[in-house]
């Protein structure tokens, strides 16, 4: 039984990984889509995600679509493996106040 | 680590908040242009309804115009024009789409399925449909082009249960409209969904074009 994951907690890092285990595990997700989702600036959110990239807990790929570069970035297996624990240890947490 | 309960509730709330807004965004992002492109497809296949008559009189140069020749025409400006919206759309959606083998294909089956099924109920009343006469021919065709249009209508509304209330409003406010031209100015009726019908729709996706952002 996992207790609280330290590098998912953070609040933003915790929302990146909220948003990653909501798509579908084949699926990525444009950098600018997750920052506006966020409401993140392009420095902060790409130092969160080299800290849950470091982790191995998201994937993080470059490419070009039609020509300009893009970023995209989808939860690992572990990365989902490890949110669910840290929500199921919230949960734990909340449920014995 | 350790912490408090109550932090461990806000935790969970921001984390469900950030779900949800991520759901929305997969079901919304690129809407706004859909809502212009069918906006239009309305607009022009509405005008063409009205006008084709017309149109095909001058073609023969006043001579005889027979109805099921002003009826395959129109059908098939319809078709055209739908198959011509659907490919856009498609398009479009895969450019504004936010993620890469994107999760909005089951939102394209939704649609064709429905207008599958609708297809299908209106083949199984068919047989017990008796028309006579062009005056009638004309109503019985607004009645069905009313059915067509507030079939995505109902969509809409079903879809605004779950992503955002604002489409519901869309949905039966175009129901509405539909229903004030079929029964008020069924002469104008054609015209009246062109503007009316066309114009809420591409208003609509102009004005939610940062809501939804």
């Amino acid at each position: 039984m996992g207790g609280i994951d330290e590098v998912i907690h953070q609040s933003l890092r915790l929302q990146i990984m909220a948003s990653l285990v909501t798509l579908d595990p084949r699926e990525k997700v444009d950098f600018v889509y997750l920052r506006e989702l966020l409401k993140a600036s392009d420095g902060n959110l790409g130092a969160h995600l080299e800290k849950l990239e470091a982790a191995r807990y998201v994937k993080i790929e470059k490419t070009f679509v039609a020509r300009k570069p893009r970023t995209f970035i989808s939860a690992t297996a572990k990365g989902r493996a490890a949110f669910e624990e840290h929500v199921a240890a919230l949960k734990r947490i909340l449920n014995m106040k | 680590m350790e912490i408090s309960s109550q932090e461990a509730g806000e935790s969970l709330a921001q984390a469900e908040d950030a779900a949800a807004r991520t759901r929305k965004l997969l079901a919304c992002r690129g809407t706004d242009a859909l809502f212009v492109i069918w906006g239009v497809v309305w607009f022009l296949g509405f005008l063409g309804t009205e006008f084709a008559p017309r149109l095909l009189l001058a073609l023969t140069r006043g001579g005889e115009v027979r109805g099921e020749t002003v009826a395959w025409t129109v059908n098939g400006l319809w078709l055209a024009l739908i198959a011509l919206g659907g490919a856009v759309s498609v398009v479009v959606w895969k450019r504004r789409s936010p993620t890469k083998k994107g999760g909005g294909a089951r939102f394209g089956w939704f649609w064709v399925l429905l207008y599958v099924y609708v297809n299908v109920w209106i083949l199984l009343i068919w047989p017990f449909i008796k028309v006579e006469g062009a005056a009638e021919s004309v109503r019985f065709w607004r009645h069905m082009s009313a059915i067509c249009a507030t079939v995505p209508m109902f969509a809409y509304v079903v879809m605004g249960l779950w992503l955002d209330h604002f489409i519901i409003w869309i949905g039966l406010a175009v129901t509405a409209l539909t229903l004030l031209g079929l029964f008020l100015v069924p002469d104008w009726f054609w015209i009246w969904m062109a503007v009316v019908g066309g114009g809420t729709l591409a208003g609509t996706g102009l004005l939610v074009r940062n809501r939804w952002r």
